[in-house]
């Protein structure tokens, strides 16, 4: 591969070619693009209005009621009239202190809300008190210290996710009264309450959050989130106890949404491109140029991936992130563009490659967002990259380890889709009308040339079943115990009985390999040594502390064998034993791969329900 | 030169070549004609690196075809013409020649003048605006934005209007001058007029190479048409009064002429009849 090849390749389809756009269309969706990367933050600190002016309320001039509703959007004010009210053009009829609901929904939830409307506006005017003090006597101030958890959810043995020890002391709220706005202490609204608590974490290492009067300008919100100047999630807030809610990061969901959103309309355009050069045979003579493969697979990807991180670097820059953020946005850009590579060479036309790409993109997003969802609770956050960027936004150091158990299976698991993409960039392939699976097969089965590479490919697969474990952790870890370990088990032995096995029956039934017995005996054991040898990568799973997580330890520990305080003789079985299952159903598979599919699904069948004892065991013995 | 020895492609069940073996010698031009499906193209993309022989082996310009670096040395052109219709000819001809690592200078002179011999005057229209002559004509262009010695091409003038078909045979003459050429075609009054040698594919296999007075005796050679007005043994009734009898020797029109008068009839009309290419493509692959 030669740089200077790749950048021709890179201009042409920037400015050339760009899956048939010309290039004031492309320039329009690229400037598109990037305004909108640079408007979703705006538009999440403006916050959606869906319900402004939604309830109309009669409130006369000298009610207290009137500045709180005023002042709330939802509120449409105007004045009190009584045969309005009784012919149901109003929701609310408020005299003095006096308020009269309409006996509807509307207006049962208009009462609802003016209540939260008075609150707010008392917050407020408590807030502006010159004397603070007086305003909120009672301080509490929360500490989350780290302990082990198995999941936020209830059931037998559980814990709640974190815990809060208040310290009284200072000045206390006013108390509630039933009165009016002024009288009423104040509860932290929703968002507040959550933000303050969203600027902690769940380890002891971590500065502990104050539940104290705060701001909601950007000047006094020390590691919380900002756009051109506005707060997102301010950081202090008053409240009563009653307001305190765990920590939501709904940070990571606006964050999720604005870095994630755009690369799905940029990989589209990548897997056009891809697929246009399949239509009527256009790359064909790219592949008569002498140009490589990979010259051509890099180049062709290039632009797209470097418009994706300009994309992610735009909204970094809104967000106040740094570089650690687009950092860790590459492997996700990567693992769309892959995905997307891959959509293109499969697909057979463009109605085919809309559902794969969605296919793609569902999977992707899922594996990059669910994770962040516990963001500053629980380090199975780590998983996804996305949650570096969450940590960079609030200015929590990051240690390498953690950047690189966050980065770097997704980047693996993106250079194998391009490797196995690249296997299938040539003739007889691109411009072949055949079935998804059939071509998912032929790209296997171009790598596996000999028995060896069966091992090869099954290590190569590590990443992805990394990541597939890693999202069925991440899936379970809310289900109670009892539930989560069965179907845990399963999972994982489907998915790494898949692994192990698919490179072996696409060599069969693209007659790479002879149906000899010998040969299937080659295959199962190189494929189950290959397993064996990259599944000992998943011991850096402990580097990150996963291992603190009873459903991780289990999840890892099946394969790696390590940990624990056990007997030596037990440790070594524990340490060999996954050879012997690994070459054993590899084996039995490639067996069943030798003959036809359906003797293959049967030994799969047949491996995984092994496997499954053989997790059953392993836990047992573990304890 | 182009060497090919034993070249063989399956796919699948399918042998689409089955074990193809010629020479093309500098300056030579080499037709390969067969019916629809018969291997043609397939092996035409062999001798391009286009796919990987299934076995045997092929050296086009003295490097093996699998060289990537043997790509610089040949132009090849398919059977249709794939071009990405929102770019011009220009733009189009010098992202190739950059891929050729062509300098810019030279590839556009070496554009300009090549559109000029193939008469094309649209060059800053978009391709997919252009019609099917004019883009045959670019991807011609684009074979030859490398200056390359081998031309490998497939069906060049395939569906083309008489005069771009002509245009483009006179071109494929002219630079055969001083280049291997190897094509396809269906035309076989083309095939006739331009090539040195011909090569016939059926079922994937050669069964026949040479040039055309040696295929031509080979299968059949010469034949005389002797007509008469009594039938004799071998003989077709044409008319009534009328019977055709084909032969292959002057030795055999005396036979026949005395089987005639033999029985009270007499020679009508003698002529000698050369098969055409068409007549023995039609004979072998009809076999």
């Amino acid at each position: 591969m030669r740089l200077r090849s790749v950048w021709r390749v890179a201009r042409w389809e920037a400015y050339d070619s760009g899956a048939g756009l010309d290039r004031r269309a492309l320039t329009l969706a690229a400037v598109s693009v990037v305004a909108l990367a640079l408007l979703v933050p705006l538009a999440a600190s403006v916050g959606p209005a869906p319900g402004d002016g939604l309830y109309r309320v009669g409130i006369a001039a000298d009610s207290p009621y009137l500045a709180p509703a005023e002042a709330a959007p939802a509120f449409t004010v105007v004045a009190p009239d009584a045969r309005a009210f009784a012919a149901g053009r109003l929701d609310l009829l408020v005299r003095g202190d006096r308020v009269q609901v309409q006996d509807t929904r509307l207006g049962r939830a208009a009462a609802g809300a003016l209540q939260d409307a008075v609150r707010r506006y008392d917050e407020r005017q408590l807030r502006s008190e010159p004397d603070q003090a007086a305003a909120f006597p009672v301080t509490v101030q929360l500490h989350y210290v780290s302990r082990p958890v198995d999941r936020l959810g209830g059931g037998a043995g559980s814990q709640p996710g974190g815990s809060t020890t208040g310290t009284a002391g200072g000045p206390t709220t006013s108390p509630a009264s039933a009165g009016g706005p002024a009288s009423r202490s104040t509860a932290a609204g929703g968002g507040a309450g959550t933000a303050a608590a969203g600027g902690t974490t769940a380890s002891a290492s971590r500065p502990p959050a104050t539940a104290t009067g705060g701001g909601t300008r950007s000047g006094e919100n020390a590691g919380g989130l900002t756009v051109f100047g506005w707060s997102l999630f301010p950081q202090g807030a008053a409240g009563t106890p009653s307001a305190i809610t765990p920590p939501f990061p709904f940070a990571s969901l606006v964050l999720a949404f604005a870095f994630v959103v755009p690369m799905n309309f940029v990989v589209q355009a990548y897997a056009s491109s891809v697929l246009h050069d399949r239509g009527n045979r256009r790359g064909e003579p790219l592949l008569v140029a002498p140009v490589s493969t990979w010259s051509l697979v890099v180049g062709k990807a290039l632009p797209y991936f470097v418009l994706m991180l300009a994309i992610a670097a735009a909204t970094a820059v809104g967000l106040g992130a740094g570089p650690l953020a687009v950092y860790a946005v590459a492997p996700v850009a990567l693992v769309f563009l892959a995905g997307g590579f891959l959509a293109g060479l499969l697909a057979r036309s463009h109605k085919e490659l809309t559902f794969v790409l969605v296919a793609v993109s569902v999977v992707v997003t899922t594996f990059v967002f669910v994770p962040a969802i516990f963001v500053d609770v629980h380090p199975i956050a780590a998983i996804s990259p996305l949650t570096l960027v969450v940590e960079d936004l609030q200015g929590t150091p990051v240690g390498p380890a953690t950047v690189a158990f966050s980065t770097l299976p997704a980047f693996v698991a993106a250079a194998v889709c391009f490797g196995l993409g690249g296997g299938l960039y040539r003739e007889e392939d691109l411009f072949a009308q055949k079935p998804l699976p059939a071509k998912a097969l032929d790209a296997l089965a171009a790598f596996v040339t000999r028995p060896a590479r069966a091992g090869w490919a099954s290590l190569l697969s590590i990443p992805f079943v990394f990541l597939a474990e890693l999202l069925a952790v991440a899936l379970l870890f809310v289900v109670p115990l009892g539930v989560a370990l069965p179907l845990l088990f399963a999972a994982i032995a489907a998915i790494e009985e898949l692994a192990k096995s698919l490179p072996a029956y696409a060599g069969f039934a693209r007659g790479r390999f002879d149906r000899s017995r010998r040969t299937v005996a080659l295959v199962g054991l190189a494929s189950g040594v290959g397993f064996f040898a990259g599944e000992k990568l998943a011991a850096t799973a402990q580097l990150v502390g996963l291992f603190d997580l009873h459903l991780g330890r289990i999840a890892f520990q099946l394969g790696a064998g390590v940990g624990g305080a056990y007997p030596p003789a037990v440790l070594a079985a524990l340490l060999v034993a996954p050879l012997f299952l690994h070459v054993g159903t590899a084996t039995l598979t490639a067996a069943g791969a030798s003959r036809d599919r359906r003797w293959y699904l049967a030994a799969l069948s047949v491996a995984i329900l092994v496997h499954v004892g053989y997790n059953l065991a392993v836990v047992a013995t573990l304890g | 030169m182009i060497v090919a020895d034993g070249l063989r492609k399956v796919y699948g069940d399918v042998v689409a070549v089955a074990g193809a073996s010629f020479r093309v010698e500098p300056g030579e031009i080499f037709g390969l004609i067969g019916p629809n499906g018969a291997g043609k193209t397939t092996t035409l993309k062999l001798l391009a690196g286009l796919v990987e022989p299934t076995a045997g082996s092929a050296t086009v310009a003295g490097l093996d075809a699998a060289d990537r670096e043997m790509r610089r040395r040949l132009g090849y052109l398919p059977e249709e013409s794939p071009l990405y219709e929102e770019m011009t000819a220009r733009s189009y001809l010098r992202f190739f020649a950059s891929l050729y690592d062509v300098d810019r200078e030279t590839a556009d002179e070496r554009i300009e003048r090549t559109l000029d011999r193939l008469d094309l005057a649209v060059r800053d229209r978009p391709l997919g605006n252009c019609s099917k002559g004019m883009r045959r004509k670019v991807a011609i262009a684009r074979s030859l934005v490398n200056d390359p010695e081998v031309l490998v091409y497939d069906e060049p003038a395939s569906g083309l209007d008489p005069i771009t078909t002509n245009a483009i045979i006179e071109v494929i003459r002219e630079l055969a001058a001083d280049r291997t050429v190897v094509f396809s075609a269906h035309n076989l009054y083309h095939v006739e007029a331009l090539c040195d040698r011909i090569a016939i594919v059926v079922n994937g296999e050669l069964v026949t190479q040479g040039p055309l007075d040696a295929i031509r005796a080979e299968h059949g050679g010469v034949s005389y048409r002797v007509d008469t007005s009594r039938p004799v043994d071998g003989s077709t009734p044409v008319e009534p009064g009328r019977h055709r009898t084909v032969v292959a020797s002057m030795a055999d029109v005396e036979d026949v002429r005395a089987a005639v008068e033999a029985a009270a009839g007499e020679l009508l009309d003698v002529r000698s009849h050369e098969p055409s290419l068409e007549e023995i493509f039609l004979a072998v692959a009809g076999a």
